[in-house]
């Protein structure tokens, strides 16, 4: 059905339009602006105009290159160990009735979690002597230490933290992706007496493909800029052992003030995002209503 | 036979036992911090962590801290200011889309979806030194709106297909009741992406309440929100964490409760882009 043109769809998009284009899009405009510049609050009246020049220094950083070998890291070990707890947990729980229900809803209260409060959480649980996890791990022969001080296991105790956190979020979306599944499946499968691991690496895995592909993409993009439960968990500490991208372009913004240098990193994390937003978004098409 | 049915119901047993564990492991950092809430600062370094008291001194210190209630106030004024005008404002722009036809309409809305992917580091740094130079640094209105910037896009997002799946007969009706374009908004499409709107207002409260770095960056003592507030009572030389653990339990309340009784919204709230700024 064809509908005269309008303008009236505007008095509503309007508001949200105004507001977004003010404190999102200009600013993302304005950091593209500051990121040609050579520009420290410190001494702001000497900004100097570099063109590219931030964004080439940048591969010649070495703090910048260990800090994105760091988040790449990150990710490439925290996602897909969480996508395997919540896919096996998924199929332990696709079950009915109440206590099937509760457990669900106990096992997704992590990802709600206030990210500092997760944070300064696993650092009090790794506070030598009285932290729960140090204690277990001194009774297991492992010595006291300030565990968080030490640079692998800091890194992996932030990896740790964010599987701890996370694994439910993949969890909830496969496991929805799952009870959605029909029953015949499985039945035929088992009828051609397929196995168990036959029946998930055939049938149950590539039914979910598109749900996993898509709570990974929304997991890839959230876990490219964690920052609060670093920031919180070791501060990017010991040394620069934890330093994730997010975390360095905030200490080079806001401790040593070249806003211009890390508006340049910001500037390349939002490609990054974008990147990775393009492919979520053209799964995720639904708006156009009721066809005719 | 016998001995089969002994084996189902061993199997199913040791499955429980399985779940239950999982389920421990998940809740133990949050059991920790509540049983800490319950000591005071010095039995936790003294005592070791098995060490178990009923004691308010900790929220009696936390609850009578003037920085971390008036931080708590701030939370919640931001919390719930960003989330009424990013609903007000996002589901007109997502009726908008939705119902009428146009030719950037396509533009607009995959706009509003990648609005919601900005990393929020990338937009904190030109927002310091707008606010800088607007006077809006440490203001209340500052930190409301930066918590748009992420709400208005997630509420939009979140919006459009419920706004979809209204029949068209339900508006044409309406109009022929002579209702106006306003009317039609408030008074059939508003009741009718009820849910929408619940699932909507549920994540940006709690996106708003967990929020970290805008509040780190942008505020300083007047402005600050709970967790910016809850991080500084770790102290430079003695963490505190009795208090932070009271600190934190308080946070969590609206947590809890919002994610154990809203449970079926969540899968649908989850979908629609993460559970971060």
């Amino acid at each position: 059905m064809k509908r005269k043109r309008t303008f009236k769809h505007w008095i509503f998009i309007l508001p949200a339009l105004i507001l977004v284009i003010s404190i999102l899009v200009y600013p993302i405009f304005y950091s593209i602006y500051m990121s040609a510049y050579d520009w420290n609050l410190f001494h702001s009246d000497a900004k100097k105009f570099l063109g590219f020049g931030n964004y080439l220094s940048l591969f010649k950083d070495r703090e910048f290159l260990h800090s994105l070998w760091l988040q790449l890291g990150f990710i490439v070990i925290a996602l897909p160990i969480e996508t395997i707890i919540g896919f096996f947990v998924a199929i332990l729980l696709n079950r009915d009735g109440k206590f099937y229900d509760v457990v669900r809803a106990l096992l997704l209260l992590p990802v709600f979690v206030l990210p500092v409060i997760s944070g300064l959480t696993w650092r009090m649980l790794l506070q030598p002597e009285y932290g729960m996890i140090s204690f277990i791990l001194e009774k297991l022969g492992f010595g006291v230490k300030a565990w968080l001080a030490e640079p692998n296991f800091a890194y992996s105790m932030v990896i740790i933290q964010d599987i701890w956190r996370m694994w439910p979020f993949m969890f909830m979306f496969i496991y929805a992706g799952l009870s959605g599944m029909p029953k015949e499946y499985i039945e035929a499968a088992q009828i051609d007496g397929a196995g168990l691991w036959k029946k998930i690496t055939k049938i149950v895995i590539p039914y979910l493909r598109p749900t996993i592909a898509t709570a990974l993409l929304l997991r890839l993009i959230d876990a490219l800029r964690i920052f609060s439960e670093v920031y919180v968990m070791t501060g990017g500490g010991p040394g620069n052992s934890t330093l994730l991208l997010s975390l360095y372009i905030n200490k080079q913004a806001f401790e040593f003030f070249n806003i211009g240098y890390a508006a340049a990193m910001g500037v390349i994390l939002l490609i990054v995002a974008l990147i990775i937003a393009f492919f979520i978004v053209r799964g995720n098409i639904q708006f156009e209503g009721e066809k005719g | 036979m016998n001995s089969k049915k002994f084996r189902k119901k061993f199997l199913s047993t040791l499955l429980i036992i399985a779940i239950l564990l999982i389920v421990f492991i998940e809740l133990m950092p949050i059991i920790v911090v509540f049983m800490n809430s319950f000591k005071r600062d010095i039995d936790i370094w003294a005592r070791g962590p098995f060490y178990f008291s009923f004691n308010f001194d900790s929220y009696k210190s936390v609850l009578s801290n003037r920085d971390f209630l008036l931080s708590l106030r701030n939370s919640i004024i931001v919390a719930v200011v960003s989330t009424v005008i990013s609903i007000i404002v996002g589901a007109m722009a997502s009726y908008g889309i939705t119902r009428y036809v146009f030719r950037s309409k396509k533009l607009i809305a995959y706009s509003f979806l990648i609005f919601r992917m900005i990393p929020q580091i990338s937009l904190v740094i030109p927002l310091f030194m707008m606010f800088n130079q607007f006077q809006l640094r440490d203001t209340l209105t500052g930190i409301i709106l930066s918590h748009m910037s992420f709400n208005i896009p997630y509420v939009v997002w979140l919006l459009l297909p419920f706004f979809a799946a209204i029949p068209r007969d339900f508006e044409e009706a309406a109009r022929i009741d002579g209702a106006s374009e306003g009317g039609v908004f408030w008074r059939i499409f508003l009741p009718l992406v009820g849910p929408g709107i619940v699932v909507s207002a549920i994540f940006c409260f709690l996106m708003s309440w967990n929020e970290f770095l805008y509040a780190l960056i942008l505020s300083s003592t007047n402005a600050r929100t709970a967790p910016v507030a809850v991080n500084g009572l770790l102290g430079q030389y003695a963490p505190k964490w009795g208090q932070l653990s009271a600190a934190g339990t308080i946070m969590l309340i609206p947590v809890l409760i919002i994610t154990i009784t809203l449970q079926k919204y969540i899968i649908k709230g989850l979908s629609a882009g993460g559970i971060k700024g």
